[in-house]
Order: structure tokens, then sequence, then C-alpha cells
């Protein structure tokens, strides 16, 4: 009972800002989690605002027993009504800065296609039913994985990593809890998403579109090691592909 | 005032005349009834569902089974609950609050209800199918939803429940909006309706402009599942996208189209047991109508994972709506403020109402922003927060609504010490739901899935717990309101000290609803006619 997992819980339970993001492990990630944290501050100071005052008037005037004379019968105050309505104006319009701000700084991360940086290491992420097809796109090693068998693909840190995200059945949804990120994976619809993983670590992946009978069974994962390590690994299976005989496992 | 009729008097007559019916109270009251069937039915598949989830792995049923349950609950809640109990509560109430004797159409009205139970039927015969019920969620996209991925019946007989009760929520909205500028009293003018009745106008509005869509969504949608049409088929030039635009198009003001009425319910209870009229009327109606506008351009928020909207413009609108809602926070709080409040059953859920619905708002302007939404998308993040505004707000104001005017209804009392039990375990039985689906949701557990990784048990069971407390909660109003028809004490014809029409007549109100109206001089002509005039004319000093 006393995991972190029970503690965010059991914190959740009673004040609404304490849900949290998991740790975000990529660099999108992270500002999502900034602009979250912010949001929950913010909304927690809404949330205790508006309730304090809802229950102030439960608690402050209730009726007495008895007292039946009529409350003091006031109607409007446009003022007041004035105030409370530009505040909340004022205060979604800094948080629509914040949100539209944060989200330019992924499209200058996201450029087209075409204008890679050389530096990019481009992956096709195909989803289908019941699973996803990983071709790296210049050395031209697949990985695939099935409901029965998540795929595991392995990915350098500290590189610029894009996933190119192709259906030919259903639409799906890539995502990534860990970096804070989804993209739906839609047919006849070119979707491209880029992430740069920050720490070595194994971090699940789904599919977030419900895409029919094994939907829940649609994961994958990956495992971000140090670069000189992803050579490595890409080298061997290479290898692999062109002697079609495995070497692993 | 006339002398109280015996309670049964207006429901007298047999099967055939319900059938038959084209009373407004009558409509209305198969419309609740209707609804409130589908909202037990339904909440029983959530119950199963929640049964499957409370242990990882598959214990109760197969995916195909869970895929079919998560559909039709969220189909059965949104088309035949809350859009029909919306219907149930305007046809009763909307007529009596102008002083009118009923609606525009009466027997477009009945065939409106007709239409809609049919549908709602055909929707959920495809359970008995060979290949079960539709199974492709609420939303129904294609791909996923055409004749290659869901070749069974109950797809089909989805789309054509849907298209039924569709078009018959049209006929209601027509008829609403006709009675709302026909029938009004002598005296009772716009600014002197009940904000109950504004909300239905815009609600009425937002029905007529927004059901058309998903019509034609469900119409191209059939045409090509069955007629090899193209619209949705990407490899033939059609697009998956253009049904999320429509679908949405009407799913977003349809999630107004529950929740309105509801703001004006909480409007309506909220004054009478603070002992004060509304604080602000006219910042209420200019609230409800910018909602109703801001409505139809917040729809692509629940695309923002396509990656094919324009995010920027539709956070901004998604953000901007919740303004007007806010304004109607603070004109709650200002009607209760130095009232002399009394908490019985209606109130009781209004409180829940605030409190709950509140929670669900904030949590929406975290899914307005599109970096949020990445995360938080198709999560049980989203799970929670519509959970708050749909059952926090839209359920906890349906009960307010039905302790509020049950009395008007049948003519009886409902027991406030079971209201209260019933209350008390359907807030704790809510909340210990759906709070740790919003944490759920932010570590990763997507919607719509059977099954998923142990780390979320404990959630998980904490969730499907709630669950059951919540649906002991219900079990205690059916026998509240079981009790109450047949042995509760008589109501009287203003049992609360209300304000608005409905009070003046009997209980229930004879067939034509009045036999004599007091004069109308503002929102609340009851309480004038018993506390000495208090005009419009008096507010403006």
């Amino acid at each position: 009972m006393t995991s972190p997992r029970w503690r965010a819980t059991g914190a959740a339970l009673f004040v609404l800002g304490a849900a949290c993001t998991p740790d975000a492990a990529d660099a999108g990630g992270e500002e999502i989690e900034r602009l979250y944290n912010t949001f929950s501050v913010i909304a927690a100071a809404i949330f205790s605002i508006t309730a304090g005052l809802i229950l102030w008037s439960i608690l402050r005037y209730r009726r007495r027993r008895g007292d039946e004379a009529l409350p003091t019968q006031t109607h409007s105050n446009v003022g007041l009504e004035v105030v409370w309505f530009a505040i909340p104006q004022v205060i979604v319009v800094g948080l629509f800065v914040l949100s539209v701000t944060t989200l330019g700084a992924f499209d200058r991360r996201s450029p087209a296609a075409d204008d890679d940086g050389d530096d990019t290491l481009v992956l096709q992420a195909q989803g289908f039913q019941w699973g996803w097809r990983f071709t790296y796109v210049e050395s031209g090693v697949e990985v695939v994985g099935t409901a029965r068998e998540d795929p595991e693909i392995v990915l350098p840190v500290g590189v610029t990593i894009a996933f190119d995200l192709v259906s030919n059945d259903v639409i799906h949804s890539f995502y990534v809890p860990r970096f804070l990120l989804k993209r739906d994976v839609v047919p006849g619809l070119d979707n491209r998403v880029e992430v740069t993983i920050e720490e070595p670590g194994t971090y699940d992946g789904k599919c977030a579109e419900f895409c029919g009978l094994l939907h829940a069974e649609m994961n994958f994962s990956i495992r971000a090691v140090a670069a000189d390590e992803f050579e490595a690994w890409l080298n061997e299976r290479q290898l692999e592909m062109e002697s079609g005989v495995p070497t692993r496992d | 005032m006339t002398e109280a009729v015996a309670p049964s008097a207006s429901h007298r007559g047999g099967v055939v005349d319900w059938v038959t019916t084209t009373d407004h109270k009558k409509i209305g009251v198969l419309y609740m009834a209707t609804a409130m069937a589908f909202f037990v039915v339904s909440g029983v598949l959530a119950l199963l569902m929640r049964l499957e989830l409370a242990q990882p792995g598959l214990q109760v049923m197969s995916e195909q089974r869970y895929n079919e349950l998560f559909t039709m609950h969220g189909t059965g809640m949104m088309f035949f609950f809350a859009t029909p109990m919306v219907i149930g509560l305007a046809n009763y109430f909307t007529p009596l609050h102008l002083g009118a004797p009923d609606v525009a159409f009466p027997r477009v009205n009945a065939l409106g209800f007709w239409m809609s139970l049919l549908g709602a039927l055909t929707a959920f015969a495809g359970f008995l199918t060979a290949t079960g019920a539709a199974a492709f969620g609420w939303t129904g996209y294609p791909p996923l939803s055409n004749a290659t991925y869901s070749p069974g019946t109950g797809a089909d007989l989805w789309i054509v429940g849907l298209l039924l009760s569709g078009t018959a929520a049209i006929l209601g909205a027509v008829n609403l909006v006709a009675t709302l500028f026909g029938l009004r009293a002598p005296g009772m003018t716009m600014f002197r309706l009940s904000i109950f009745n504004w909300n239905i106008l815009v609600t009425s509005a937002l029905i007529m402009f927004s059901f058309p869509a998903l019509t034609a969504a469900l119409a191209m949608l059939f045409v090509d599942r069955n007629f090899g049409g193209t619209f949705f088929d990407a490899s033939q030039g059609g697009d998956p996208i253009l049904f999320q635009h429509l679908f949405w198009f009407f799913g977003h003001p349809e999630v107004y189209i529950v929740i309105l009425p509801f703001f004006g319910v909480v409007t309506e209870i909220i004054p009478v047991f603070a002992r004060k009229p509304i604080f602000g009327y006219k910042g209420f109606v200019l609230a409800t109508l910018l909602i109703g506008a801001y409505s139809f351009s917040v729809w692509a928020h629940h695309m923002f994972a396509t990656g094919a909207v324009n995010s920027p413009f539709f956070a901004a609108t998604s953000m901007l709506i919740a303004v007007p809602t806010g304004i109607k926070f603070f004109n709650w709080i200002a009607t209760m403020w130095r009232g002399k409040i009394s908490f019985q059953s209606p109130m009781l859920f209004c409180m829940g109402f605030l409190f709950m619905f509140l929670i669900g708002g904030v949590t929406g302007i975290f899914l307005a922003s599109p970096p949020i939404d990445f995360a938080a998308h198709d999560t049980y993040y989203v799970v929670a927060h519509f959970h708050y505004t749909l059952v926090g707000g839209t359920v906890f104001a349906v009960f307010a609504a039905l302790y509020f005017w049950l009395p008007k209804i049948m003519g009886r009392m409902l027991d406030e010490r079971l209201a209260k039990l019933h209350f008390w375990l359907m807030l704790i039985g809510f909340n210990l739901t759906f709070l740790v689906q919003f944490q759920l949701g932010l570590d990763g557990m997507q919607r719509r899935i059977a099954d998923y990784p142990s780390v979320y048990g404990g959630e998980n069971l904490l969730s499907s717990i709630g669950a059951g407390i919540l649906a002991l909660s219900i079990a205690v109003f059916v026998v509240n309101f079981w009790r109450a028809r047949r042995k509760g004490p008589p109501a009287g014809d203003d049992p609360w000290n209300g304000y608005t029409l409905e009070w003046w007549t009997t209980s229930p109100p004879p067939h034509h609803n009045f036999t004599s109206l007091p004069p109308i001089r503002s929102e609340r002509p009851v309480f004038d006619a018993r506390h000495g005039t208090s005009s419009t004319e008096d507010r403006e000093g």
C-alpha cells in the first residue's frame, strides 16, 4: 500500500490537482509534462475557490428551523457579473497562449518528411489488426509483432527519431505513455511524429484508437540504448536479414 | 386553483390509452419511463464491464462481448437515456412553465416518441443476432464500422436505430420550438420564460442543427456498408476523417443537448430552496445562448490526435466555451448567497451536481489543450472526464429533477430518508468509480480494452467496487419510487413553495393543465402571487 502508485492514487482521491503524468522520457513529453503541471496549479486554484464558495454557501446560509421570513430578494448586480465574466475570460486566454506555445515547439521539431536532418532516424510504423510492423527506412531492418507476441524495437537515445505512421486497414493510434504522446494511424493520411529519447530504458507502446477484437493486445515496446549499442544491434539485424538466419533467440 | 384530484386520475386508462395518447404529459411520462429503463439496461452493461475489469485478464466474457457492451453502453446512455430524458422532461414541463394546455403539435409529439422507442429497440436488437450487437464504439468510426471489418447485422441495426431515434429527436425539437414561440400564456414574454425553458429552446436549436449531420454520416455509412459506397474508403478516394468531422459536428453539440436542460433544472431548483430569485437572469440567458453558439465550433477537439485538424482554432473555441459555464457557476453561488437554504432531496442532488460538474468542467480545460490531449486522448482520463460531466452533471441533475417533479407527476411524495441514502451512496460510489480513472489514464491505460497490464489492477478494483456502490444507490431510488407510487403521502399542489406555473395547478395536472392562471409579471409568477408582486419592473429599478 505504500508504492508510489498507491500514494498517487490516494492523493488523487483527495486533491484533484494531485493526479500527475508519468515521468516524461522524451524531450517533447517533458514540455507536455510542464504544461500539464502549470494547468494543474491553475485548475487546483479555480477548483478550490469555486468549491470553497459553494461549500461556504451551503454551511453558512442554511435555513434555521422555524425561520419563515424571506431573505433579501437580490436579483442581479451587473458590475459583479461583468467581473466574473472577465476573469475566466482572461484565464482561458492565458491557458490558450501557453498551449499554443507548447504546440508551436512541437511543430518546429516536426519538419515535413522531405527536409529531414541528416541525423534523423526514420522508421515506418505500420499498424494493422492486430500488431505493428516497424521498418528502419535507411537500413531496411524490419521488426514485426502480433497480438500474441509484442515486437520490441531498439532506438538510440539523444537522436531525433521520426515515425511515419501508416495503416492499410482501420484507424489505429501510436501511443507511448512515457513520451506523453499519441498520434492516429489513419488509412490514406500521412502522419509523422518525432521524439528524442533522453533516458535509456524500456518503454511500453500501445494502440490507443479502438481497432477491433484484439485492440487491447496491440502492444509494442521500445528499448532505448546508447547510440553505439544501437548501431551494433542494427548491424546484427541487418546481417540476420541478409543471411536469412536469426542469430538471436 | 382546483380541488386536488386523486393522484392517479390523469393516468387512468388502459394500454390503448397510453398507446394512442397525444397528451404532452403522458408522452412526457412515456419518454421518461423509457429513458429510465434504458438507463438501467445501459447501466447493467457498464456493471458487466466493471466486473470484467475488476481484475487483469479475461474472466467473465470474451473480447467480442466486451466490445459489444461498451458500444451499446455508450449508445444506450447517449441516445436512449439522456436525449429522450431531455425530450421527456421538456414534454412534461415546457408547456406547464408556459401556462399552455399542450405542445404545438401533439400528434407529431406522439410520432416522435414511438419512433424513438422503435429506434432504441432496433439498435438493441443487435444482441439477438448471431453475430451480436454493434461492436465498434458509440462513435462508429469507419473503416472499422464498414462491411469489411464489421460485417454483422448488428451494425446495420445500430445505424437504423440511430437514424430513427435521431429523426425523432428532431421532431421533438421542432415541436418544442413551436411551442415556446407559439403557446406562451398572456404575459409570458421571452424574458419571463423559466430558465429551464430558455435552456430547452437553445437545446432544441442544437438538436435541429446537429442531428442532421449525424443523419448524413449514418446514411453514408449505410451506403458504404450495403451498396458499395466509398465515402469513407481511403483506397477509393474516400476519407475516414470526414466521418469524424460529421460525427463530432453532431457529437459535441450533443453533449450540450444532454447538459443544458439540466443546467436549466438546477437553475430552477436552487432559487426555490434558497428562497431567493435567480441571480442574474439575463446573464443566465446570455450564457446559455453563448454555449449554444460556441458548441458548434468546438467539435474537432475530439480529433486533435488525428493530426488532421487546425488545433489552435479548436483549442481556442474549446477553452472559450468554459467561460459561459463559469458564469453559471458564479450565478448559482450568488443565488445561494445570503439565502435561507433548505437541503431536501432535490437541492441535495443539485449540490452534488455543482461539485461533480465542476470537476468535469475543470478537467475539460486540460483536454482542450492540444499538447495535453496528445497524452490524455483515448485514455481513461477522458473516460473519467466525461463521466464527471455526464454522470456527475447530467445524472445527478436527472435525479434532482425527479425528486423535484415526481411529486407533481405522481401526486405523491418520495421518502426523504431513502432519498438521502440514495444521494450519499451515489456520491461515494460515483467518485470511487471515476476519480481513480484520471490517474489510470495519465499512467497510460487506454479506453475500450477488456484486459490490461496488472500494474493497473489496484485502481481498477477500486473503480469496480465503486460501480457496485453506484448501482446499489440506483436500486435505493427504484425502491423509493416504487413505494412512493403506491403509498407515498399526497404531495398537494405545491410541496416545495415553487416559483413556476406547474406549482399553480394540481398534482398531477388535469388534462389541459390549468383551470386558472395567476398574473404573469416575472419569471416566477407563482411566487409573485403568493408573496405580493415582485414584477420585472421592480427589478429594473
